[in-house]
């Protein structure tokens, strides 16, 4: 049995762990705001970009010149991984999630050099102890992550591509559904699988092209890969923020239960002592009164 | 009254603009073009310019767009662009700041792409200052 003392120590420190959740909670949901509106806003452009690449492809005759189409796993036997993960912990498994399945594909993959390439520290700080090759690492925050930086490592990888660097690229990220739902997923981003872009229907007529249907794939296809990108960066931070929201609420929730608890066993160890100690008084009493 | 079609302006951060529209004109690399409903598939790179739409109450909407892809299938048409502004809400003075820089970038000496991406800069301060103008 603890002493008052050491009870009302505890509650006192679970009291201020309380206040910390419960504040992290509310950064995490206020930030959940503001990138669950632009994951959703910017899906639309990601799925029309698809939609408009997956027609030219489809419908065209031409035998896609574009190197990004052409299959290199067999000549190149090393596979480039961008993983995104959080930089920060205190988001119940978000983070391990994602690993985990990096795991599991490297170990599947056993035969080809496996590349990383990490956003978010979480992922490196894994990685780095494993023997990894861990090519190269963004340390800067993930929600700093802009376009911009996007649009630069898109091109590198673009360019690694075609020199030949590399056979497969895939991305490794969180997919958001909702705040208590979201899926670790990967996409293979080069090279570009010709099926994901079969058109459900069939089309019944032939596109016209301005200026011809090679120049727009050279000039969409870069674009396509940035927002491919960039989509799953943001699916991956709104996770994020979702999972710490979800995870600062069961904190928050259980320090509450544990408040509970404690101050009961505190009335409990309080009451008992006040009894001793009449007790001892009462006893006393009677002994002088003997005397 | 005129057929009309879906139109719509899509950019990363949002739908710009959806509706059922009569026209829309737009500047494609190759030239301007227009479109009307049962226009023929057509998949084409525009410029940074100025689009115009005359949506079903035969209202005209301009809106300065920064380079993109236009779709046109079966009756929908689609518009990719980084970023787009509607008639009215151009802010004049940050488009002006924006031309003198770019326009400072240009004379400087530097790489090509970095002159390249002044001039886009310049392009595009200058669609919306048309577009304000007018």
């Amino acid at each position: 049995m603890l002493s008052t003392r050491e009870i009302k120590q505890r509650l006192r420190s679970i009291t201020s762990i309380k206040q910390i959740t419960r504040a992290m909670e509310m950064v995490a949901a206020s930030r959940l705001k503001r990138v669950e509106s632009r994951v959703l806003a910017s899906r639309a452009y990601t799925d029309k970009m698809h939609q408009i690449l997956s027609h030219l492809v489809s419908s065209s005759s031409l035998e896609t010149a574009h190197p990004c189409f052409v299959e290199k796993a067999h000549e190149v036997p090393v596979i480039k991984i961008i993983l995104i993960t959080a930089d920060k912990g205190l988001c119940g498994a978000y983070n391990n999630n994602i690993i985990q399945k990096v795991v599991r594909f490297a170990k599947e993959h056993a035969d080809k050099t496996i590349r990383l390439v990490h956003i978010g520290k979480k992922g490196n700080l894994y990685f780095s102890k494993g023997g990894y090759s861990i090519e190269k690492y963004f340390p800067e925050n993930v929600e700093k992550f802009g376009y911009s930086q996007v649009k630069a490592l898109a091109s590198q990888l673009i360019d690694g591509y075609e020199a030949g660097e590399f056979g497969q690229l895939y991305v490794f990220f969180t997919k958001f559904h909702t705040v208590m739902q979201s899926f670790p997923s990967h996409i293979q981003l080069l090279p570009v699988e010709k099926g994901a872009f079969e058109a459900k229907e069939k089309l019944q007529r032939e596109y016209i092209f301005e200026p011809s249907a090679d120049k727009i794939i050279e000039a969409l296809f870069p674009k396509y890969i940035e927002t491919q990108l960039y989509q799953c960066i943001l699916e991956s931070l709104t996770s994020e923020y979702a999972a710490r929201r979800v995870a600062m609420i069961a904190a928050t929730e259980n320090a509450g239960e544990m408040i509970d608890e404690l101050t009961r066993s505190y009335n409990k160890a309080r009451q008992e002592s006040i009894t001793k100690e009449l007790l001892e008084v009462v006893s006393g009493a009677e002994a002088l009164v003997q005397h | 009254m005129a057929k009309t079609f879906t139109f719509e302006i899509i950019t990363p951060e949002k739908v710009v603009y959806s509706d059922s529209v009569e026209s829309v004109v737009a500047d494609g690399t190759e030239g301007s073009f227009g479109v009307l409903a049962g226009h023929a598939p057509l998949i084409t790179a525009v410029q940074t310019s100025i689009l115009t739409v005359t949506d079903a109450n035969n209202k005209t909407v301009r809106f300065a767009i920064d380079g993109g892809f236009l779709e046109v299938m079966a009756n929908n048409v689609i518009v990719l662009t980084d970023t787009c502004l509607k008639e009215g809400e151009v802010d004049t003075e940050k488009a002006r700041s924006e031309k003198d820089s770019a326009e400072k970038a240009i004379l400087k000496v530097g790489s090509a792409g970095e002159k390249e991406k002044a001039q886009a800069a310049l392009r595009r301060a200058n669609t919306w200052l048309k577009l304000a103008n007018k």
